[in-house]
């Protein structure tokens, strides 16, 4: 199929083509074509090929294109006059394109296809011979009827003097003839196409007008005209020269005579006079013949704007430079800064550059381009290339040329982490390796690192290694050919002096022999021939003929697949070291945990910063995804880098986000604590978390589309506790976290094994208002939190030494036992809590108790709706806000009514506990319990103090233990991640989790990236685990069961609770009332009437002692560790 | 080249590897320049990649010929850097002394050396552009006898209070990071070439005599201690503050 196409098109390019293959074709069914033509013909990023078919280009010939050669012989035996090249005519939006160059954009825009004219170019370039017109350039088309079965159309074109036609000598425009080979229909279309264009071509007129005004070759051509007419005078109209770089002030580096400038410039002039000039330029082989014998200094910006293609650019916007300096002015920044410190120090030698003129300019163009450019902003070696691009163009065309070179020449060679110089480095070596093989081993040997020295040959495209002059003739075709050039040279300065290299054993060696070679490079290559020809050879000239004959086989197209190859080592290696580098630059902080740790959070960090961007590109684009990748192809073709789109996260590629919002903290959690993934990704409520994600996902049923908001990740929970982490991390206060942030909070989580800090630690967590006392609210929340932190397998937390041998020598029941041990120990928390709490201040009380009958308060919120309303400006007023709008598990949530209480819906599971903790009190200790029970009064609000909460913690072997150990190892970093089985063991929606925590601790940020994608949730019909799976959604519907019964059970006592509430001052008197009888000993199984049948579900769990909250999460909990029991069993 | 140590000369000579790193502009190659050449130009092109400058430094016993890594400063050639610190035997970590930020970066670049270069690397933190503190009780003192390694470099900051005029780090707070890391630690002009030769000979003298690779090296070993007297005309060679004490 490609060598089809290849033919085909080899043979048009060869044979005259009767019958063109290519019609129309839209663009975004084929979007690399797009991506190939723009490269081709250096077009600005708009323009995409509308049209192209197979045409004859007729020049009317010339004295000075005498010579040409190539293509066109073969044709031009057959005709008589002027020259002919056959190629192909493309019309894309704003340009009429032609090239002989087999332009590739055929069926199928292949790597292999597109080689045609990435490949070897005969010193033409890419775009070979034709021309690159802006259709405002053109300044009328006829239709001719020379021959019948010809469709052939005369072009003129604009050339800038419309009353030249009264001139003899010089063409009032030139005008071209293209015959187009196709079916009349084609042709037809094609020019429909034309018309069209032309005609918004219009509006570019005054574009183009300023545009060329600005160039020299207007002013040459002019000068020219004029002169004739004054006969050599100073006469010339009082035409501006235009400014061609500060060379015009402060001279052009050389010497003019020995460089013959004034020759060249003749020679450029007959050829511009005969070929039209800036933008309506025809290429002919003499155009790229004069271009390899080095530019006349005041042409060469010019020209190089038009081969690079950033005279097209500046012709679509040509007042962006200006703007952009307006913009910004006065405006600060880090480029900005790194600019000014090396201002004065870019080609220091040049007397242009020790004025302020010359600074100046420098200054402006490379400010200008940091801030359309904000990713790369500034590099060093940025500065030298403007610089010595300054010396021969206008500030303006100096911008758009280097934004030509940033983006495209010399893709990534100047961004943030330099991947493209390192790749291109890597892929020079490689070139050397495989063009010089003896030079390498011997390098390899003696240990000479190539890139050391050949790095900043590349990066400042061999400005300061050659002297100037011979700088700009590589530049010359540099711009001309494209990267290539870059390689081509390198390859050839390493070739001809491999004898003396071959001889050089170390770095210092090596450097001295290339320096030395650098400084003699006008000398003569042959100084010792008899030939006086070959002794007036120059080792510059010998260098470019080794670079352009002996490596003509070094193409873009070689530099793409090289690229290619290497690109996935050197972008590990930056990351590598950016990970190093960054993970050192944590803190002091950091030390308190372990590199090993510390990577492991750096993986993950950016594992989830990364793929959740790339979830959230994918999703916006899933429509236009294929058109995306296609296009991301095609710019691999060309660069060796995939499109941005694909690629961007990665760390090496330059910025990528680096802070983290509440939703990436929680995936970020999840694939590190077993207790932040949701129960039930299946079914909406959250148990404990009773935050119901559901709303955030729409449907998150378990045949998700593949693009679930967590991609193929587990769902984490949203629990309050989460919410609490993540605001007491984020110490900036920018509701976000840095990685610097998360490993902050986990030093202080995992750093410390001092029982007493964690404890203190979690304590502040819940007093909101850092008062040092937490009220009833914060205990209840902090008592579910408990249980929210242990609901997967606390047993295996609190001895960690023997977790998971007991899982698999069926130590279920042990564990089972310290589940329950567990709740009773929260239990006897809450209990106690509110047994040692000081009541809060009275006349406190009363403001609550008003404000309380005022709003219509439920009794459960008043403590914190009282603080959060008056006394905390602390909380972040950011967070109560999705917390409300994310959570309601049910509308007729009673929270619902207070917008300001920071945590609204959690504690709803608990609400009820305390009645039941009451209720679980032993009969005897009624009186405690009354206590206690007092305590519960609403209208009685109250605190305990850190030591109180200490003192509670370690009244409890249990809790003093979770709080020793189980707590910060609850979160599982690189010493001991979350293993699969022990995961799988406790519930197993840690199934796909232990899969991406593989992936993402192995293979670092890339891999993990990658890894992570693959490693779904496990499809069910994979065996053993397929059946684990049906196993565990069963007791997930247990679970789910035992949740909607509860969550009905909830909500009829919200109705009862409101319908009491509306009573008035009643409204104590009913739960109180309750409290007391169920302390005298009422059965659990009718705690209350209104919970529906909820008992039902929880009197097999009510002899484990705890409030029926407890005793329903238990059984929920229990019904799950059923599961993981049985899918036990079956591992087994 | 390895030959010309053998030729009858009295000194065996050995060649050092030695990277300088350190913030953008804040003198890594003028250092070098002035050790290299006994030049400073007021505005040096920012190194690209890296420079590789080579100069000879005469120690009693042993003549050390470093080959002189100066690295791009820019924030984003950090990455190329292990590309040039590989196989160092020792590192210049250079900071500005009127500029606090270059002193962090400084560290940085010790702690990326200590961890990731070879191992007994010889680091030598260096705060630049001692001219522009203006108060400088240095100016005298560079002459010293025995102003030939850390110790004298310390002698020489004593009551130094940045108070000078642009001077914005003081040298207690390096000279209490350099302690603490185990560091070499100078102040000096390049602008004026105080102190510049004293950094490299200090380095030279600090490199353990082991680490030294090469027959050069091992020749060294042989000679220790023979030339006592080279010591004379050394210390001597640097009342002019530059690089006498080094031949080039």
């Amino acid at each position: 199929m490609f060598n089809l196409t290849n033919l085909v098109q080899k043979a048009q390019q060869f044979i005259e083509p009767t019958l063109s293959i290519a019609g129309p074709t839209s663009s975004d069914r084929r979007p690399s074509k797009a991506t190939l033509f723009r490269h081709q013909f250096r077009l600005p990023e708009t323009q995409s090929p509308l049209q192209e078919i197979t045409a004859e280009l007729t020049l009317s010939p010339h004295h000075s294109t005498r010579g040409a050669s190539g293509d066109v012989t073969s044709s031009e035996k057959e005709r008589s006059q002027g020259n002919h090249y056959v190629g192909k005519l493309h019309l894309s939006e704003q340009f009429l394109c032609f090239s002989t160059q087999g332009s590739s954009f055929l069926n199928s825009a292949s790597l292999s296809s597109s080689s045609s004219f990435t490949g070897q170019t005969h010193g033409a370039g890419p775009a070979g011979n034709g021309f690159t017109l802006p259709l405002c350039a053109i300044r009328r088309v006829e239709r001719l009827h020379s021959q019948s079965y010809m469709f052939a159309l005369a072009i003129t074109t604009w050339n800038g003097s419309p009353d030249a036609k009264s001139k003899n000598a010089v063409p009032s425009g030139q005008k071209l003839t293209i015959q187009l080979a196709g079916s009349r229909q084609q042709c037809e279309r094609f020019c429909d196409g034309l018309k069209k264009g032309l005609r918004e071509g219009v509006r570019d007129v005054e574009n183009l007008r300023v545009v060329v005004s600005q160039c020299y070759s207007e002013y040459l051509l002019a000068d020219d005209t004029d002169d004739k007419k004054a006969s050599g005078d100073e006469g010339k109209k009082a035409r501006e020269h235009p400014d061609t770089g500060l060379g015009m002030v402060f001279k052009y580096p050389g010497n003019a005579r020995k460089l013959r400038d004034a020759t060249k410039i003749r020679l450029w002039r007959e050829y511009l006079k005969e070929n039209g000039r800036n933008g309506t330029l025809i290429r002919q082989p003499t155009f790229h013949k004069l271009i390899r014998v080095g530019l006349p200094n005041r042409l060469r910006g010019e020209i190089w704007e038009l081969t690079s293609g950033s005279f097209f650019l500046r012709l679509q916007n040509p007042k962006l430079y200006t703007e952009t300096l307006a913009k910004y002015s006065g405006r600060e920044s880090l480029a900005i800064d790194e600019i000014e410190k090396d201002l004065n120090r870019s080609l220091p030698e040049y007397p242009g550059f020790q004025s302020e003129e010359g600074i100046g300019r420098l200054r402006r163009v490379l400010t200008a381009y940091s801030w359309t450019n904000e990713e790369v902003g500034y590099c060093q070696a940025m500065n030298i290339v403007v610089a010595a691009l300054l010396i021969y163009m206008s500030e303006a065309q100096a911008f758009f040329l280097l934004s030509i070179l940033c983006d495209r020449l010399l893709p990534g060679y100047y961004s943030t982490t330099m991947y493209g110089t390192l790749l291109d480095q890597r892929v020079f070596e490689s070139l050397v390796e495989k063009t010089m093989p003896i030079l390498w081993d011997h390098l390899v040997k003696s240990d000479v690192q190539l890139s050391v020295v050949s790095l900043p040959w590349f990066l400042s495209l061999y400005i300061n290694s050659m002297p100037l002059i011979f700088a700009f003739r590589v530049l010359d075709v540099f711009f001309l050919e494209g990267p290539k050039v870059l390689f081509q040279i390198g390859l050839a300065i390493l070739r001809i002096n491999g004898e003396e290299l071959l001889d050089a054993s170390d770095d210092g060696t090596f450097i001295s022999v290339l320096k030395s070679y650098f400084a003699r490079l006008d000398e003569s290559a042959h100084p010792k021939s008899e030939n006086p020809k070959l002794r007036a050879v120059t080792r510059f000239q010998e260098l470019m003929v080794v670079a352009f004959k002996e490596f003509a086989g070094i193409t873009q197209n070689t530099i793409s697949e090289q690229r290619a190859k290497h690109k996935d080592t050197v972008l590990s290696n930056i990351e590598s070291f950016t990970k190093r580098t960054s993970i050192r630059n944590l803190g002091p902080e950091s030390k308190r945990l372990s590199v090993n740790d510390l990577g492991f959070l750096y993986d993950r960090f950016y594992a989830v910063l990364y793929e959740r961007q790339q979830r959230a590109e994918i999703m916006q684009h899933e429509a236009d995804r294929q058109a995306k990748a296609g296009r991301a192809k095609a710019t691999e073709v060309i660069t060796g880098f995939s499109g941005k789109n694909v690629e961007r996260g990665r760390v090496a590629l330059g910025p990528s986000p680096t802070q983290m919002d509440y939703d990436a903290f929680r995936e970020f959690l999840a694939g590190i604590a077993k207790w932040a993934l949701t129960d039930s990704p299946s079914s909406p409520p959250e148990p404990n978390g009773s935050q119901s994600p559901h709303s955030y996902f729409g449907n998150s049923t378990r045949s998700r589309p593949p693009m679930s908001k967590w991609g193929s990740g587990p769902e984490p929970a949203d629990h309050e506790f989460m919410r609490r982490l993540y605001r007491r991390w984020d110490t900036d206060m920018t509701d976000s976290l840095s990685l610097q942030n998360v490993v902050t909070g986990f030093a202080q989580v995992k750093g410390t094994k001092d029982i007493m800090s964690n404890i203190s630690y979690f304590f502040e967590l819940y007093d909101d208002d850092g008062d040092g006392r937490v009220d009833r609210e914060g205990i209840l929340r902090i008592s579910e939190a408990l249980l929210f932190l242990s609901r997967r397998g606390i047993g295996d937390q609190i001895s960690p030494s023997h977790s998971i041998t007991d899982f698999h020598s069926g130590g279920s029941p042990e564990r089972s036992n310290r589940d329950e041990q567990f709740l009773s120990s929260i239990s006897a928390f809450i209990r106690r809590c509110f047994e040692y709490a000081d009541p809060d201040h009275p006349s406190n009380q009363g403001n609550q108790s008003l404000d309380q009958v005022k709003e219509g308060l439920d009794n459960f919120a008043i403590g914190t709706d009282d603080e959060d309303d008056l006394i905390d400006l602390k909380s972040d007023p950011a967070t109560p806000v999705p917390s409300q709008t994310t959570g309601p598990t049910s509308p007729e949530h009673k929270h619902a009514k207070h917008p300001l209480s920071p945590v609204p819906s959690s504690e709803d599971p608990l609400a009820p506990t305390q009645s039941n903790t009451a209720e679980s009190e032993p009969n005897g200790r009624t009186e405690k319990a009354k206590a206690a029970n007092l305590a519960l009064d609403p209208n009685k609000p109250l605190h305990i103090t850190l030591p109180t909460f200490r003192m509670v913690i370690l009244a409890d072997e249990v809790l003093e233990q979770f709080f020793e150990v189980g707590f910060s190892s609850s979160f599982r970093l690189a010493d001991a991640p979350l293993p699969s089985h022990a995961s799988s063991s406790s519930n197993l929606t840690t199934f796909s989790n232990a899969g991406k925590q593989a992936a993402a601790a192995t293979g670092g940020l890339g891999a993990g990236v990658v890894g992570g994608a693959g490693a779904g949730i496990v499809p069910p019909g994979k065996g053993l685990r397929g059946m684990l799976d049906n196993i565990v959604s069963d007791g997930m519907r247990v679970a789910a069961e035992v949740k909607r019964r509860m969550d009905e059970a909830q909500k009829e006592m919200d109705r009862e609770a409101r319908h009491g509430r509306e009573e008035d001052e009643e409204e104590e008197e009913p739960p109180s009332a309750r409290d007391r009888d169920l302390l005298e000993g009422a059965e659990t199984a009718d705690v209350d009437t209104s919970r529906g049948s909820a008992p039902d579900l929880l009197t097999p769990a009510a002899e484990n002692g705890g409030s029926g909250v407890l005793e329903v999460n238990n059984t929920r909990n229990r019904s799950a560790s059923d599961a993981s029991r049985r899918v036990l069993e079956f591992e087994r | 080249m390895a030959d010309s140590g053998a030729q009858a000369q009295p000194k065996p000579s050995s060649s050092v590897k030695l990277v300088l790193l350190g913030e953008a502009a804040v003198g890594k190659s003028s250092l070098v320049m002035r050790f290299v050449n006994n030049d400073f130009q007021e505005n040096k092109e920012p190194t690209i990649g890296a420079a590789f400058l080579t100069q000879k430094c005469n120690l009693p016993t042993r003549t050390i010929k470093f080959e002189i890594w100066d690295t791009a400063g820019q924030e984003r050639f950090a990455s190329l850097a292990p590309m040039y610190y590989r196989n160092a035997q020792a590192a210049l970590v250079v900071y500005d002394i009127t500029k606090p930020s270059s002193l962090t970066k400084a560290q940085h670049w010790v702690a990326e050396l200590q961890r990731q270069a070879s191992p007994g690397i010889v680091i030598a933190l260096v705060g630049n552009k001692l001219d522009l503190a203006s108060s400088n009780p240095n100016s005298g003192s560079s002459d010293g006898d025995d102003a030939d390694a850390a110790p004298a470099a310390e002698g020489e900051e004593e009551g130094e209070e940045g108070e000078g005029d642009a001077r914005r780090v003081p040298t207690k707070t390096a000279k209490a990071y350099a302690d603490e890391e185990g560091l070499l630690f100078f102040e000096t002009s390049a602008k004026t070439g105080l102190n510049v030769a004293e950094v490299f000979t200090a380095i030279a003298n600090a490199i353990p005599e082991t680490s030294l690779k090469g027959p050069r090296g091992v020749g060294g070993q042989t000679s220790l201690g023979r030339q006592e007297d080279a010591r004379v005309n050394l210390v001597g060679g640097r009342t002019e503050g530059a690089k006498e004490g080094c031949a080039c």
